[in-house]
């Protein structure tokens, strides 16, 4: 071949490599392996500039130039890469402080021939051969035809690059829509949305599908003791357990707080026994303690479940039945769940009839304060508990163990403890009037746990005390164990508050509920009651004798006063006296009587 | 350094016969066996790769249409050679299937990776199954990956009917589709050469796929080349004897040295000439012709290249002769295997006539050659 014909040859090779990929590097690698191959090279490099962050970019004028190893055929030089190489780097930045062609005879024999790619880079061929004059000169429109190339490749890189950001910023926004942002399962209007399909592929399918609805047990108390941020890691624990469920018919989601769904599709005649499964896998799930930040906590669930299109085809009475059937397993204390059944509206139903009568009642005034009298060992009366007793217009009497956990799942415990509060105060106020014993001291009055945590609690008992004129002394506050212990930071803080202004607080049931010695000393209380359970029989019950002299050294420890609930025997108060206690509450010595009977009691 | 621990060879083409060297060879104290036998043998491949399998020594080697040992011309037989070393072999298998190449590259580092300082290593034997479409592919990313600085010398196993078969041993048995690379213990010496020279051309490739050509000129490939022979020779195509036409004129790539890359012509389809190696789109393109004085004189040229090249004692020479080129000089081909002998300095000269052969090029680089002679020594 003629050397004119040749070098046509070879730029129209070369020429025809450039652009064939749009990636950078894909690009630079064919025109690299044609280089190679057709000038019988021994290696073939390309540095490219780049900016600050590393990433190619086209050279602008006044601007500091940094090059970066790219791209080598082959890749190693003996097993060392070649950005390591001392002879190609040196040669590199003596082409690049150049700017134009340069070439160099190595100690080996072998050659080095450096180019410019006009504002992207440097090319280096290593030959055996010294490269003619006139090939060198044939690549420099070659490389221009790639500068060209390089700069579309980073025009495209970066539409890439922009593209998939773009991408991934959908996708993220896709994956809120539908996950929730603490626990990344499904959340709840996504869980609406796949339960709408599933019911629809139920009907068309003729399958049977199920929602299961669970609540984390005693989650609270943790969620605010412990803070939400271990409170999250536990929802967060039990979200990745709940979520080794998922299958091609189960899937996940959290539907707020503590509350979990899951719907289950495509379940055949044996669904029960499907369910029941899936109801074990979750307590089993529930059986590993959740070990957070070095502290172990164990939890248990209710869950509760309706059936579709069995029990119904819309998705919001699915998700109320299966929550309601929940409820009844909470309250039947069942770890097994509760499929929903249609006696359980009406019960609910009921229930609320039930709040409307009570309604009714306080606003008719059917509910009375009765007054237990409490004594001291020499039979004094010391004070009293406040006791509501609700005539019912219909059924008689009502029992408190009845309507007090009803009245404390609606708020309208609020406004029956507001009217106690307000009621006690008159009748502290009527007591006042009378020529009392000097041994009385004061009115108890109990508290709920929705009214503990009203934030103006205890304006609302300053402002009745005032309003009625009363000693603040003469009234008591009592909050069962639980309770304190659910809410112990506001607790003390409450009950130090009232302490202050003259208020006492006493420790309801106290035994029955798994307060910390940690707690109770920090709890500014004046009084343990004991609890009524361990009164009943205590002479006969050498448990339930230790249990109270327990608590009565308990209370000596804490300088708290100690009374006793439910005596009703002599035998028990003699027991108590003996043990050490000297306050005492009980049919013994008085039931709880109208507050007409009850100021009879001081004649 | 005398390598070689044990000799056999037959034109038999029993298995019974190759079990039975097989076990002697096993007994020779040798701790590596090379294994090559004839495609005309038609072994029964079970039999033949639970052989393999059950082989207690380093076994590699392959299937060839025809064995060379020292100037007689095996059609039908067997080979063994016995080493005295534990020969490091690497499978590269399931080569058909990797078509991309990153993932060809990520199975040539990850396969290398698997041995232990294989960067120290500098000289090989390659055995690879002919009909793997991608070869080049691979030997290029071999080369990418290994690194110059490297000898290598190679052929293509199968048979000459070009339907694929297992060809390919190693311990693992009988494989297609798989390339064999063998460490040698030490330096290996190349002579390459093919003996053509430009007849017609330059053509431009103006369409080409792999080792498909399917524009010359931006024509078709075939009328092209079918035109170019004809007008300047005796020969005419009929639509049957392309094959026999064809092994006279192979194409070539010339570099920018104005050494020739062979190319053989080997099939034609649609206008398109299929060819035993990669031609590369743009490039330029010759025919070639040659003769059988001109052959046979490369051949000694590449002899005397690969035996004189050292001073230390040669215990092996191995020859990767193309079977094109037995085809083409017929008669005269024993003409070759005499000349080589006359110069080859050690009793153990064998070789096999291969479908491709491969070596390193002057500038380093493996490269895939077609109808050319490799004679390697160590």
């Amino acid at each position: 071949m003629t050397k004119a014909l040749f070098l046509i040859s070879l730029q129209h090779e070369l020429a025809m490599a450039i652009g064939n990929k749009l990636d950078l590097k894909a690009m630079l690698k064919v025109f690299l392996k044609v280089c190679f191959s057709r000038l019988n090279l021994t290696s073939a490099h390309i540095y490219i500039y780049c900016d600050s962050s590393g990433m190619p970019h086209k050279l602008a004028a006044l601007e500091s130039v940094i090059y970066q190893h790219f791209l080598s055929i082959p890749k190693n030089k003996r097993g060392q890469p070649w950005q390591k190489n001392p002879v190609l780097t040196d040669f590199a930045q003596q082409l690049n402080q150049a700017q134009h062609n340069i070439s160099f005879q190595c100690k080996n024999g072998q050659y080095l021939f450096g180019f410019i790619i006009p504002e992207h880079g440097l090319l280096i061929f290593e030959t055996h051969y010294t490269l003619a004059d006139e090939v060198q000169k044939a690549l420099s429109p070659i490389l221009q035809k790639l500068a060209t190339s390089c700069y579309t490749s980073l025009v495209h890189d970066s539409l890439v690059k922009e593209v998939h950001s773009r991408q991934l910023i959908e996708e993220k926004i896709a994956f809120q829509a539908q996950h929730d942002g603490l626990t990344g399962l499904f959340n709840r209007q996504h869980i609406n949305h796949l339960l709408s399909n599933a019911i629809e592929d139920a009907h068309r399918n003729k399958k049977i599908g199920t929602v299961i609805f669970i609540d984390l047990n005693r989650f609270k108390p943790i969620n605010d003791a412990m803070g939400h941020a271990v409170g999250d890691k536990i929802l967060l624990t039990l979200a990745n357990r709940l979520h080794s469920l998922t299958s091609e018919h189960i899937d996940v989601g959290r539907f707020g707080g503590d509350e979990f769904i899951i719907i289950i599709k495509n379940l055949n005649h044996n669904y029960q026994d499907d369910i029941k499964d899936i109801i074990t896998q979750i307590n089993q799930l529930l059986e590993i303690p959740f070990v957070i930040d070095a502290n172990s906590y164990k939890f248990s669930c209710s869950i509760g479940y309706a059936l579709f299109p069995l029990q119904s085809s819309t998705v919001n009475n699915l998700i109320k039945f299966a929550d309601i059937a929940m409820y009844e397993a909470k309250r039947a204390k069942s770890k097994q769940g509760k499929q929903y059944q249609k006696t359980m509206s009406e019960k609910i139903k009921r229930r609320l009839a039930y709040v409307d009568d009570m309604k009714q009642g306080l606003e008719n005034g059917d509910f009375k304060l009765y007054y237990q009298a409490q004594y001291n060992h020499y039979g004094d009366i010391i004070g009293a508990e406040a006791l509501l007793r609700w005539q019912h217009p219909v059924h008689g009497m009502e029992s408190p163990s009845v309507y007090i956990p009803i009245a404390e799942e609606s708020d309208l415990i609020l406004a029956i403890g507001q009217w106690v509060l307000e009621q006690a105060c008159r009748d502290i106020k009527k007591l006042e009037q009378l020529p009392l014993p000097q041994t009385f001291k004061k009115i108890a009055i109990n508290v709920s746990a929705k009214q503990l945590i009203q934030h103006d609690f205890k304006d609302k008992i300053m402002r009745a005390i005032k309003l009625n004129d009363i000693p603040a002394e003469r009234l008591a506050l009592e909050l069962t164990e639980n309770l304190l212990v659910e809410n112990i930071e506001d607790s003390i803080k409450l009950i130090a508050d009232l302490k202050a202004n003259s208020i006492d607080c006493s420790i309801d049931d106290f035994g029955t509920g798994y307060s910390s010695l940690t707690y109770l000393k920090r709890i500014p209380a004046s009084l343990l009651k004991i609890d009524r359970s361990f009164v009943a029989n205590i002479e006969q019950s050498s448990e339930s004798a230790a249990i109270a002299s327990m608590i009565i050294s308990l209370g000596k420890t804490l300088k708290m006063d100690i009374l006793a609930e439910g005596v009703e025997t002599v035998a028990e108060f003699n027991c108590l006296k003996d043990l050490g206690c000297y306050q005492y509450q009980g049919y013994y010595f008085s039931k709880p009587l109208p507050f007409d009977k009850f100021v009879q009691l001081f004649n | 350094m005398n390598t070689i621990l044990f000799t056999w060879h037959t034109h038999s083409d029993t298995l019974s016969d190759f079990k039975h060297a097989l076990t002697i060879a096993q007994n020779s104290g040798a701790k590596s066996l090379l294994l090559l036998t004839c495609s005309q043998n038609h072994y029964p491949e079970a039999e033949l790769s639970s052989l393999l399998r059950a082989c207690p020594l380093t076994i590699f080697g392959g299937i060839y249409p025809m064995l060379t040992w020292k100037n007689t011309l095996i059609k039908q037989g067997a080979l063994i050679i016995g080493f005295k070393e534990a020969f490091d072999v690497t499978l590269f298998s399931q080569l058909h299937q990797v078509t991309n190449e990153d993932k060809l590259e990520d199975l040539i580092t990850n396969t290398l990776e698997q041995k232990n300082n294989y960067c120290a290593h500098d000289d090989f034997l390659m055995f690879y199954d002919s009909r793997i479409n991608n070869i080049e592919d691979f030997i290029d990313c071999l080369f990418e990956c290994l690194d110059h600085g490297i000898n290598i010398a190679g052929g293509g196993a199968g048979s000459l009917d070009f339907i694929q078969r297992p060809c390919i041993y190693s311990n693992q048995g009988l494989h297609s589709n798989v390339a064999l690379l063998v460490t040698l213990p030490s330096k290996l010496n190349i002579g390459v050469a093919h003996g053509w020279k430009i007849f017609q051309g330059p053509f431009l490739v103006s369409d080409a796929h792999g080792q498909t050509v399917q524009g010359l000129n931006y024509q078709p490939a075939l009328e092209v080349y079918c035109q170019a022979i004809e007008s300047a020779s005796e020969f005419r195509f009929n639509g049957s004897n392309f094959f026999d036409i064809a092994k006279n004129f192979p194409l070539g790539i010339e570099d920018i040295n104005n050494n020739l890359l062979v190319r053989d012509p080997i099939a034609t389809h649609n206008n398109h000439l299929q060819c035993a190696g990669n031609i590369p789109i743009n490039s330029m393109v010759y025919l070639l012709e040659s003769n059988s004085e001109a052959l046979i004189s490369s051949a000694e040229q590449a002899a005397i290249t690969a035996f004189t090249a050292t001073t230390e004692i040669t215990s092996a020479a191995m020859i990767f002769d193309c079977i094109s080129r037995e085809l083409y000089l017929a008669d005269k081909f024993e003409h070759e295997l005499d000349t080589i002998a006359k110069h080859c300095p050690t009793p153990v000269l064998f070789g096999v006539l291969s479908l491709g052969e491969v070596a390193n090029s002057p500038n380093g680089a493996i490269a895939l050659l077609n109808k050319s002679i490799v004679i390697s020594s160590w």
